[in-house]
């Protein structure tokens, strides 16, 4: 009975919450909070597919039906200089399948600690300003959780460590451009049996070797006053690992790769410092992974020390 | 600047490596295999009682050329030219085989079963395709190495190589014939080479009556399955184990003993294990007219049951009405109040679970995708033969009553649950959700629970040190069933006696084999 489940990179893309007072800050987008500014708050996101990819094969499910994944996720964010931000996030994850017998599973994921540098903030011709960043992500399972009930289970429980670069163009009319790309390792994984099957092998071994995964990201969007509304696409790349065989259950290291569009509204309220954020983004194409719906919805206060 | 960058490096790079450190990305092997020093020659295997061959000579080995002989002394010279240019892929080969065949063999095909555990993906109109043996590489894959199948395999497999094995002990102390590497100086033992005679070579049997099991059993592997068995006799060349004519004989003695397990697996009643539609229906008709709940499929679409006739197939040890008389007693009625109590038994454990519990069901899942339950008890089984240090015959004989106990096993099981045809527990209570896939087939008795109890049985006897240990798996595979949410308790109680009282034939027969 086969299933799937959304990529475990997602987190380190997608939760662009934490955020300056008229931009969202990500660790992944071109913005940092300004010196002693600190954001907190939470996001919670709803993903589902009924739809997946066992290999390149597209396929549905009866055994699994819809399957949908809900986050809530703490996030905070702290500007240590203009040029360095440290953020932290912990989501608490839940997942149910409509139809078949699986049991969902729930419980705190992974605590991930980030911290983004500015390398380069300089004017571009007069049109705009072009910033460099770098970060670094790491991310460690918060709880005991299982890998090894895919597409049930609440992650990877991978420790992970990703390093990023972003260049950003911000215009003085509003647009923006931005390009960010990452390389993360992961470390092994630790199953509840002895043996498993994967990518044409039988492993004697209850540890999994994790491939590393590479992804990047390129958004456009508009701001005006309080509102900025990036698009974007992202591509996540796993550096090996095997397929879903025929009618097989995922597994924790398969080759997860997966094309994804995403579109955000954020905006930003001025008085008690609040920013809100919904967003919706889908799966145009992949490999080991559900075709995935994602809607979020966040709100963040922001505060200066 | 220079401030923040420190800071960046303290902030980012310190807890980064710390999050990495100590867990890098290389796994741990769990049964490494040292080449092997048998701590006994068995050269009295060739006596050992054969259980389908009629005895050791049912095939006569020709006597090989003299040591003197101008034929031999030129096999001779090869090894010497073959060991002078070896490549490191050959040292590796050699190094690969020196564990020992018998293990070697029993890993390559628990990797088999669990290529080709996978169920038939269903058609877009809501059927499902059955694998065919005509047409293994389609879709269906051909076999689905389900459990029974497994059960079936791993005996048919263990057993071959067993009579296989003693057949050529017998011929081997009939002419002693050393290996290369004790008759010429000049030829290094690149593997343990002890006294045993070289002819019939014991490492061209095993590739021999292996091969050709599994091209039967495992179709679509055949590639594989040709090159591992060719690789088995060049290390044995390679390593100065065996001259050319002992790996030549002991090739054709290996293939002519498969025949005969070929022949007995071709009428052993599997073919019709799969059974009609018309049978299924019967078997729901019988359970509604004694006022039971029928089993039903529970996947999506309905998927027919699992080897529904599994339980006429042939058996090792037992007779067809020794299989009936060691039956269990039915289960509790689906209208019981016992059985209710089971149900709620169920749910209420499920909705429970502890880490620990789930982490047991994890650990004994051993379902699609897997080297089924017959396979984790063999995984358990070769850890302990290695650390035994087991001649290959000895090996053998151990695989053989272990699959044998675990096919009868299955045979038994398999009978009594499409006697009852009993519903699972969330077949009577749909707010059930279990932590591990749902088996499509009736759950009475526990399937596991009978395979565990006899594989600890039989390993408890041949390993008394080992007794506590296999006594502790076997309780924690049965109740891993409760935990996953799949069984009842009755289904696990009445499946370790039932597994029990089947290994008893194996042990029995374990106990005057000739073997001790």
């Amino acid at each position: 009975m086969p299933r799937t489940r959304h990529p475990t990179v997602l987190p380190f893309l997608s939760l662009a919450l934490i955020a300056a007072p008229l931009r969202a800050q990500a660790i992944d987008d071109g913005a940092m909070l300004p010196r002693r500014a600190m954001a907190a708050g939470l996001l919670y996101s709803h993903e589902s597919w009924s739809q997946y990819w066992e290999g390149t094969l597209k396929r549905d499910n009866g055994n699994i039906g819809t399957l949908s994944t809900q986050s809530v996720t703490w996030m905070a964010g702290y500007g240590v200089t203009d040029r360095l931000s440290v953020m932290a996030m912990l989501p608490y994850v839940w997942t149910h399948a409509t139809q078949g017998p699986l049991h969902g599973m729930s419980g705190l994921q992974d605590f991930t600690l980030a911290a983004k540098y500015q390398l380069l903030a300089t004017p571009l011709t007069d049109r705009g300003t072009l910033r460099a960043m770098v970060a670094g992500v790491a991310g460690i399972p918060a709880g005991n959780y299982t890998p090894d009930f895919l597409p049930l289970s609440i992650g990877l429980a991978s420790r992970q460590f990703s390093g990023r670069f972003t260049l950003n163009f911000q215009a003085h009319q509003g647009w923006f451009l931005n390009g960010s790309a990452a390389y993360t390792w992961r470390t092994k994984v630790k199953l509840d049996r002895p043996a498993y099957y994967t990518n044409g092998q039988l492993i004697l071994s209850d540890e999994v070797a994790m491939p590393a995964v590479f992804d990047y990201t390129l958004s456009a969007g508009y701001q005006v006053g309080r509102l900025s509304i990036p698009i974007s696409l992202t591509q996540q790349r796993t550096l090996g690992g095997g397929d879903i065989r025929r009618q097989d259950m995922p597994f924790v290291s398969n080759r997860m790769d997966f094309v994804r569009l995403e579109g955000l509204v954020m905006y930003a309220v001025p008085a008690p410092q609040l920013g809100i954020r919904i967003g919706m983004s889908r799966i145009v194409s992949g490999r080991n992974v559900g075709q995935s719906t994602t809607l979020t919805g966040g709100l963040y206060h922001t505060f200066t020390f | 600047m220079r401030l923040s960058l420190r800071r960046f490096l303290l902030t980012v790079a310190v807890p980064c490596a710390a999050a990495l450190s100590g867990c890098d990305n290389t796994i741990t092997f769990s049964e490494t295999l040292p080449p092997l020093q048998a701590a006994s020659l068995d050269s009295g295997a060739g006596s050992w009682q054969m259980i389908v061959l009629s005895g050791p000579t049912q095939f006569t080995v020709a006597a090989p050329a003299a040591e003197t002989s101008a034929v031999y002394l030129a096999e001779l010279t090869a090894i010497n030219t073959a060991q002078a240019n070896l490549t490191d892929a050959q040292r590796r080969t050699i190094a690969y085989w020196s564990g020992g065949g018998v293990l070697r063999w029993n890993q390559i095909l628990r990797g088999l079963v669990a290529r080709f555990n996978l169920p038939p993906a269903p058609r877009p109109d809501g059927t499902y395709p059955v694998p065919d043996p005509e047409n293994p590489f389609a879709d269906p894959q051909f076999p689905f190495a389900n459990p029974p199948y497994a059960a079936r395999a791993y005996s048919y497999v263990s057993v071959a190589q067993f009579e296989a094995l003693k057949t050529a002990w017998y011929w081997k102390y009939q002419y002693h014939r050393p290996s290369p590497a004790r008759l010429d100086g000049s030829i290094s033992a690149l593997m343990p080479v002890g006294d045993l005679p070289a002819y019939p070579s014991e490492d061209a049997v095993l590739s021999g009556v292996t091969v050709e099991m599994l091209k039967v059993l495992f179709p679509a592997a055949v590639a594989e399955i040709t090159q591992r068995a060719a690789e088995q006799r060049n290390a044995a060349l390679w390593s100065g184990k065996a001259a050319a004519s002992d790996i030549a004989a002991g090739l054709a003695l290996g293939k002519a003993v498969a025949a005969v397990f070929i022949a007995r697996a071709g009428a052993d009643g599997m073919r019709n294990a799969v059974g009609t539609k018309a049978q299924w229906q019967a078997l729901a008709d019988s359970a509604l007219a004694r006022g039971e709940i029928p089993w039903i499929s529970r996947e999506l679409p309905p998927r027919p049951p699992m080897l529904p006739n599994f339980g006429q197939v042939q058996t090792w040890l037992m007779t067809p009405t020794e299989v009936v008389t060691e039956r269990p007693p039915a289960p509790p009625s689906t209208s019981s109040p016992q059985m209710q109590q089971e149900v709620a038994e169920v749910r209420q454990t499920v909705d429970h679970l502890t880490r620990e519990q789930l982490a047991i069901a994890y650990k004994w899942n051993d379902g699609a995708g897997t080297y089924t339950p017959p396979g984790h008890w063999n995984d358990i089984a070769a850890e302990y033969i290695r650390d035994a240090q087991m001649s290959e015959v000895r090996a053998a004989r151990t695989f053989a009553l272990l699959n044998m106990a675990m096919h009868d096993a299955a045979v038994g099981c398999w009978g009594v649950k499409f006697l009852y045809f009993n519903p699972r527990p969330e077949q009577l209570d749909p707010s059930i959700h279990t932590v591990i896939g749902l088996p499509n087939f009736p759950s009475y008795p526990s399937g596991h629970s009978t395979f565990s109890s006899s594989a600890a049985v039989v390993l408890s006897y041949l390993f008394p040190d080992g007794a506590p240990a296999f006594d502790g798996m076997k309780e924690e595979a049965s109740i891993s069933r409760l935990y996953g949410g799949i069984h009842y308790r009755s289904d696990i109680e009445r499946g370790k006696e039932h597994g029990a009282r089947i290994a008893g034939y194996a042990v029995r027969f374990a106990q005057q084999d000739g073997a001790n």
